[in-house]
């Protein structure tokens, strides 16, 4: 299977649902569609905030204990950018269907310990937020993603970012990261042995491809942050790109 | 995208420049667009930033299929059943219900109140939309007590989903200039032969169209409908009438 290197995102993708979106990158495909704000059942009912639930559905099967414990990682995470306290006693609705992943990694996972898959995380979040921001879901901010995997290979330490699955099982160590627009840190998940400068490198490569600022605003300090090569795609050029030309597709009439 | 209508992403810092200033009147946010005291002015959606020198307003111009209600809204809802003193109505699937007085009908006094059934269809405008309550609806002006148009909706028809922005443009004043949308004209004029119907929109993306011909109303929204998802322009829209009225005789 072949990774792609630049994301892709179509939106509206299910015409019923309030905001749908469709992303693919590193050989995932994510399928997201969000409803909201809507009416709470009675248990998830917050009396000042909205309840935001995500239910990832996985690309083959029921979802597991994995998949549960994803939706809490990225549940936290999006109600932090999700303006929450604007609708309470509400509920937004989001649903995560993986239709491709690079490698049937749903074989024998019955056996194994349910550990965080990491290198859907990005993807999944990346969906999420894409879908929020088709359904005009009013948010705090908006948020990139990425994952690197730190590699030992002849002695030398080496950061990858958009790991494959291979890859992963071969890592030192692997870490997601997502920032929000604000070039805030949303989500820190790190599996492996690490050592604190190790984070700290992942940490700025990360920042690299989530937060780079956009090139009209690029002056003095910036200018020379943008000669290093970071590698990898800039996710807040692709969420804006993406984000123009289906604004423009909806005001063609303007 | 032209310059004086950039487009933001949600969190982004707006220009100073291209917040207008008026040395009298106050400025008015509009959708997407949420102050954090005592000056920040933070865009909440994704779309074009649109702001009006002369009205000093300012907001964001996007499209969405959800409706949230806010003040002074004209909307179609859709009555679910009566209790002692108000009537529990639908605005959009899957929200809680809003409320409308008894006593919210022009002329209405507590001997004489209009009494509605179950899945019947008022056209009122939102009065009180705040996060804590469920909105209220009336179908009277408050101060001057007549009913400017509003009212139960009778007669016989069809309601049409369409997407909000989409509603939002039929309710302009001069939808042909401004919102490049001329399908109901067409539809009444020449290329649709002439049809009679009548149309009532809802800003929470419910079309009413009635006519006495069952054959009308379904071309009507029909037309409305693909106008909608197809993004057809004012070309497209006249391709379209004429095909549905040929398919349709």
């Amino acid at each position: 299977m072949t990774a792609t290197t630049t994301p892709e995102a179509t939106f509206g993708v299910l015409p019923r649902a309030d905001g749908s979106a469709r992303y693919s990158h590193a050989g995932y495909t994510v399928t997201g569609s969000v409803n909201g704000p809507i009416e709470a059942q009675r248990r998830e009912e917050h009396a000042y905030e909205a309840h935001v639930d995500v239910v990832v559905r996985p690309a083959a099967g029921h979802g597991g204990t994995r998949e549960r414990h994803l939706e809490s990682v990225l549940q936290s995470s999006l109600a932090q950018i999700i303006l929450v306290k604007s609708f309470p006693r509400s509920l937004i609705q989001i649903v995560l269907q993986v239709e491709n992943s690079p490698e049937n990694d749903y074989v024998n996972t019955k056996l194994v310990q349910a550990s965080l898959n990491f290198g859907i995380m990005p993807a999944l979040m990346q969906t999420a937020v894409l879908a929020l921001l088709s359904a005009g879901v009013p948010m705090r901010a908006t948020a990139t993603g990425t994952a690197v995997a730190i590699m030992h290979q002849d002695g030398a330490k080496q950061t990858m970012v958009d790991p494959s699955p291979r890859d992963i099982e071969k890592a030192r160590s692997v870490h997601v990261l997502a920032f929000t627009s604000q070039d805030e840190l949303l989500l820190a998940e790190s599996e492996g042995d690490f050592t604190v400068k190790e984070w700290d490198l992942v940490y700025e490569t990360a920042r690299g491809i989530c937060c780079r600022s956009r090139p009209q605003a690029k002056e003095g300090m910036a200018m020379l942050l943008d000669d290093e090569s970071t590698g990898g795609p800039d996710m807040r050029q692709f969420l804006r790109s993406t984000m123009e030309s289906k604004v423009a597709a909806d005001l063609h009439w303007k | 995208m032209s310059n004086d209508r950039p487009l933001v992403l949600p969190g982004e810092t707006i220009d100073l420049s291209l917040i207008p200033s008026h040395p009298k009147n106050p400025l008015r946010l509009g959708p997407g667009l949420r102050h954090i005291p005592p000056s920040d002015i933070v865009p909440t959606a994704a779309g074009e930033l649109i702001t009006n020198p002369v009205k000093n307003s300012m907001w964001v111009e996007y499209n969405s299929n959800r409706y949230i209600p806010s003040q002074n809204d004209i909307i179609l809802a859709q009555i679910l059943r009566s209790t002692s003193d108000f009537y529990l109505c639908s605005l959009a699937p899957h929200t809680p219900p809003a409320t409308l007085p008894h006593l919210a009908f022009e002329g209405a006094t507590k001997k004489t109140r209009p009494v509605l059934l179950p899945g019947q269809l008022v056209y009122a405008r939102v009065s009180l939309a705040n996060a804590h309550m469920d909105p209220e609806l009336e179908c009277v002006h408050a101060s001057t007590g007549k009913a400017d148009g509003l009212g139960p909706i009778t007669g016989t028809g069809c309601i049409f989903d369409v997407s909000l922005g989409f509603a939002r443009r039929l309710l302009m004043a001069r939808p042909a200039q401004d919102g490049g949308l001329a399908v109901l004209e067409m539809l009444g004029g020449e290329e649709g032969g002439g049809m009679a119907f009548e149309t009532a929109v809802g800003r929470n993306g419910r079309v009413w169209v009635g006519s006495a011909s069952a054959r009308t109303v379904v071309v009507v929204g029909r037309a409305l409908q693909e106008t909608d998802r197809g993004r057809l322009g004012v070309e497209g829209q006249r391709r379209l009438v004429k095909k549905l009225v040929r398919e349709m005789s």
